[in-house]
């Protein structure tokens, strides 16, 4: 918090002292209260990237370098070219602060601007996905109350705007304790003309502005400065600063908007998300080039006598902002009435360049529309932390148990068990796309209806990888990410992320940062992946440990597969079919669940990432899917290669005989063998007799492929080839364990 | 003659696009969709109560709706024999217009549950199931956190036939963990006397398309086509 002096009152605000100066600067006076609210709000930390555009400026120009792109970073939501006349848009952002005070409105209110992002670009909303990260919660009550309510939040907003959830990742891991991090991403889909009416941006004078939804309250004022600020044991007098959603109104404003945007009326569209109406009138002639003159009487306010201030800063949810052309107002009008939703004509875009905002009379905000957007940067400095060689350096022990035994205690460790306790609650269903559902794949897979396309998508990133290395954790995240697409038989089209980093200003946290914004610009670049879109989020960290959140930067791919029978799953099919390991196994088990679980050790050597074999392998896969030659794929994550290979047996109670002796070319011990998680590698099934023309396409590619067994009719994993004795696993008794760790904990 | 079928849309259903997708698409009969205020009964010749949230499922599910004047006109369908279809939150809504008796409480595990499930037919008479065989068992998806299915008389509901599907194993038997909400007597849909009007929690249009199937099964496809071949027999 700053105190400065504005017209002999002290005011306090959380912008610098530099900042005020600048203001004043830019105005060639004093700000009115309004005014400087806006400033302190759009030049947040949340609103304004003032910490994060520097590094940001990596990413190479979607929109220019990727011809099916056709929005990229700076708009409400990336949005992609996918053929037969479809756009489709996406983005993913982050409501962890809201969240740690009050997990279920802060959970439903994030489905609720996540919504809103990708319904403003004009296109229906057909999906959500939701990264989340929460204390461990064996022998933790706050960690099962937050990750209790905030998957209830998601599921009841979700459920109830018909919007499915097809996906989501979860880690539990105890730098998350008292800052869970919630993070929502959704995907719209609609056609080119849709999107082309909804530019985020009032370019022509003469336009109307007119406000819609739900109406404008006293709640959540500042939310965005409160997200901008670490948790500290005041939050909970925050609360306030926390909004409340409400699914049934933001259904009703989907439809309207939608219908609205069909008229073919509307030239601008944004929603009011944080900062409110500050945010959305100067953005939108900001970036269009205009001005505009806005009463903030004819706002629909939920209490009488709030002050311009309050109107200009309020956080309300389910309010959209609509530029419309004058000859059709009364037909978008019309659209809003039939829905019954509240709406007020508030403005008029011109051609001054100046927002002006009048409270009646009274010109309570005079300023450039680009004003607000144009906050200073810092340059912040990072530092690799002291901390990191010494737990690099920490050497695997021997294994204090036998093999089989850390399999099933792995297979029902939290961050490896089973997730259907919370996917149950979503409805993954709704809108009759969903084709690939919640454990039946790596990523979820939805149809375009009229067409024989398909969109997969995952979310996902390894926090304690990025904890000991955040540059190749940041492109460890984006080949897992990558590979969950391609294993359900995608190519993957595009990018969003969600920076989920620390404290910016102490330069251990920023390093973090920096590094893994490096990591995900050099692997996006060489792969060939726009990167169209991002949020950050900073100051993840409490008081209460005193320490930032392990590094999250989490990542969404959307991938497009092309007609139906090239739709690949993750279960095993066939008894007697062959099953094959793409990619060889590292000694890399730092930060894997096997050191976390079964040794308590953080440290290690993380996975790397060598970005020509990557691609290689992806090359290698595109092939054998064109020769339909593959029956199962599922991608090696969390526990392992033996874990994935449990996995697949699962659904359809197979088994699998393996022999490892072949394999383990560099000679690893057992444990580094079966545990290490190593980035890019895949199971397959394929049947024996196409064996020999996978090896040839195998040579052809240079790649290494190995057979580890095959599929038996019974449900066991027997395996040899171990320096060890041979171990046998039964199968149903892994399925239990995998299956009952969540509920056993959640349903006492 | 052409049929006409209406899905109603509710402020706040959500399943309505969907109903109206394998109406058109998979089933090939003219349908429309209708805001809840416009409906008019005299234009079609049966109806569908689609599922979702309508009203946002403020006070109870579907008591809101229950009050709508699509109802009304509705009721009038009842009366005169046409079909009338509540799926899921539209089932909720015809329980509380009382076109269909007994209630329908939060499931038992107090949790939204979203999964496929088996039903096996009870009464192959009626309006929408007529095309099926009794202890036939379908595959169909159910999402709903207000599922489970009360009456006080269910005797009377035995008697009558109006018990339409129940919840069971894939072979068909009726145990406590093929019951996925706490229904009474596992039941999973019912109709009125006249077997006009069926409700059930199950989705019969997210079940049409064997694309969307995880057993390529399409056998929510037999309700709408038993509507169908119901209608043209009332109209010869």
């Amino acid at each position: 918090m700053t105190k400065v002096k504005l017209n002999g009152e002290e005011v306090s605000v959380e912008m610098t002292r530099d900042e005020f100066e600048k203001v004043k600067e830019l105005l060639n006076r004093d700000p009115t209260i309004t005014e400087l609210g806006g400033f302190d709000v759009m030049w947040s930390e949340h609103c304004s990237y003032k910490s994060s555009r520097p590094r940001l400026k990596l990413f190479e120009d979607a929109e220019a370098n990727y011809d099916y792109v056709l929005a990229g970073p700076g708009e409400d939501a990336g949005v992609i070219d996918i053929g037969d006349g479809y756009a489709l848009a996406f983005r993913i952002e982050s409501h962890n602060h809201p969240s740690a005070i009050e997990p279920y409105h802060g959970a439903a209110t994030g489905i609720g601007g996540i919504i809103r992002d990708v319904l403003c670009m004009g296109v229906r909303p057909i999906a959500l996905l939701d990264p989340l990260r929460f204390g461990r919660l064996a022998g933790n009550s706050h960690s099962q109350w937050l990750f209790k309510y905030v998957v209830k939040g998601i599921a009841d907003y979700g459920n109830c705007t018909g919007i499915p959830t097809i996906g989501g990742e979860v880690e539990f891991d105890d730098s998350f304790k008292h800052n869970c991090l919630v993070n929502v991403a959704c995907i719209g889909l609609g056609t080119i003309e849709d999107f082309k009416h909804a530019p985020s941006r009032a370019y022509n004078p003469g336009d109307y502005i007119i406000l819609m939804g739900g109406s404008t309250g006293r709640d959540g004022i500042h939310g965005v400065t409160f997200a901008s600020r670490t948790l500290t044991e005041m939050s909970e007098a925050d609360r306030p600063a926390v909004q409340i959603g409400d699914p049934f109104t933001k259904k009703m404003i989907i439809e309207a908007t939608l219908e609205a945007v069909k008229t073919g009326f509307v030239r601008g569209l944004k929603d009011l998300g944080g900062g409110g109406l500050t945010c959305a009138t100067s953005e939108l002639t900001g970036d269009g080039n205009t001005g505009a003159k806005i009463n903030l009487r004819e706002v629909f306010t939920a209490e009488p006598g709030m002050t311009s201030y309050e109107i200009m800063l309020s956080e309300s949810q389910e309010r959209m902002a609509f530029i419309v052309k004058p000859e059709g107002l009364e037909t978008v009008l019309n659209v809003f009435r039939k829905y019954e939703m509240a709406f007020a004509v508030i403005g008029k875009t011109d051609d001054s360049k100046v927002l002006k905002i009048f409270d009646g009379e009274k010109l309570v905000v005079n300023i450039p529309a680009k004003a607000l957007s144009e906050s200073p940067t810092f340059k912040r400095k990072e530092k690799r932390p002291e901390y990191l060689d010494q737990l690099l350096a920490q050497p695997t022990p021997k294994p204090n148990k036998q093999i089989g035994e850390i399999i099933e205690i792995l297979i029902a460790s939290e961050n490896i068990c089973s997730k259907e306790w919370i996917y149950r609650q979503y409805d993954h269903e709704v809108g009759v796309r969903s084709v690939v559902k919640c454990g039946n794949g790596d990523s979820g897979v939805l149809r375009v209806i009229g067409t024989n396309k398909f969109i997969a998508s995952s979310v996902g990133v390894n926090s304690k990888h990025c904890y000991l290395d955040p540059y190749e954790g940041a492109k460890g995240g984006l080949v897992e990410v990558c590979g969950n697409v391609i294993a359900n038989g995608a190519k993957p089209m595009a990018m969003v992320n969600c920076c989920n980093f620390g404290n910016p200003e102490i330069p251990e946290s920023f390093w973090y940062f920096s590094q893994a914004v490096e990591g995900m610009n050099d692997f996006c670049r060489s792969l060939k992946i726009p990167i169209v879109g991002g949020n950050v989020s900073f100051y993840n960290e409490d008081e209460v440990t005193k320490t930032a959140i392990k590094a999250t930067p989490q990542i969404m791919i959307v991938g497009l597969i092309d007609g139906y029978n090239n739709i690949i799953t993750l279960p095993f099919k066939t008894a007697g079919n062959d099953i094959l390991i793409l990619g060889e196994t590292e000694a890399e088990l730092g930060g894997s669940e096997y050191h976390s679980v079964i040794h308590r050790l953080e440290g290690g050597i993380p996975p790397k990432v060598d970005e020509d074999k990557i691609r290689a392998r992806w090359n290698f896969i595109s092939a054998l899917y064109d020769r339909n030659l593959i029956k199962a794929n599922h991608d090696v994550n969390k526990g392992g290669f033996i874990v994935t290979i449990a996995e697949m047996c699962f659904k359809n109670k197979l088994g699998a005989h393996l022999d490892l002796s072949s394999y383990n070319a560099n000679g690893l011990r057992d444990d580094e063998l079966l545990f290490s998680e190593t980035v890019g590698r895949f199971v397959l099934e394929t049947e024996s007799t196409r064996l020999n023309e996978i090896m040839l396409l195998a040579t052809k590619f240079r790649i290494k492929v190995t057979k580890l067994g095959v599929i038996l009719n019974q449900p066991k994993i027997i395996i040899k080839g171990l320096e060890n004795q041979d171990i046998s696993l039964d199968i149903d008794k892994l399925k239990d364990l995998y299956d009952s760790t969540i509920p056993n904990l959640m349903e006492m | 003659m052409t049929i006409k079928i209406a899905v109603i849309q509710f402020p706040g259903a959500n399943c309505d696009l969907d109903a109206v997708h394998v109406l058109r698409n998979v089933v090939g009969v003219d349908t429309s969709l209708v805001w809840h205020n416009h409906f008019k009964e005299a234009d079609f010749d049966g109806v569908i109560l689609p599922g979702g949230f309508s009203f946002g499922d403020y006070l109870r599910a579907g008591i809101i709706a229950a009050h709508s004047p699509a109802l009304d006109e509705a009721r009038i369908m009842l009366k005169d024999g046409r079909p009338i279809l509540g799926i899921c939150n539209g089932f909720q809504i015809l329980i509380e217009a009382e076109f269909l008796p007994g209630a329908l409480l939060q499931n038992e595990t107090l949790k939204f549950v979203c999964k496929w499930v088996n039903i096996k037919v009870i009464n192959d008479r009626t309006a929408f199931t007529h095309r099926m065989k009794k202890d036939d068992v379908l595959a169909i998806p159910i999402a709903h956190g207000e599922g489970r299915y009360y009456t006080d008389n269910l005797k009377e509901l035995e008697e009558n036939d109006q018990i339409v599907f129940k919840y069971s194993t894939e072979d068909g038997r009726f145990k406590s963990e093929a019951n996925p909400n706490g229904s009474l007597e596992s039941i999973a849909g019912i109709c009125n006397i006249e077997q006009n009007c069926v409700g059930l929690m199950p989705h019969p249009e997210r079940a049409s398309e064997s694309i969307l199937s995880p057993k390529q099964t399409t056998h929510g496809r037999i309700f709408f086509e038993s509507m169908i071949e119901f209608i043209k027999r009332r109209l010869t």
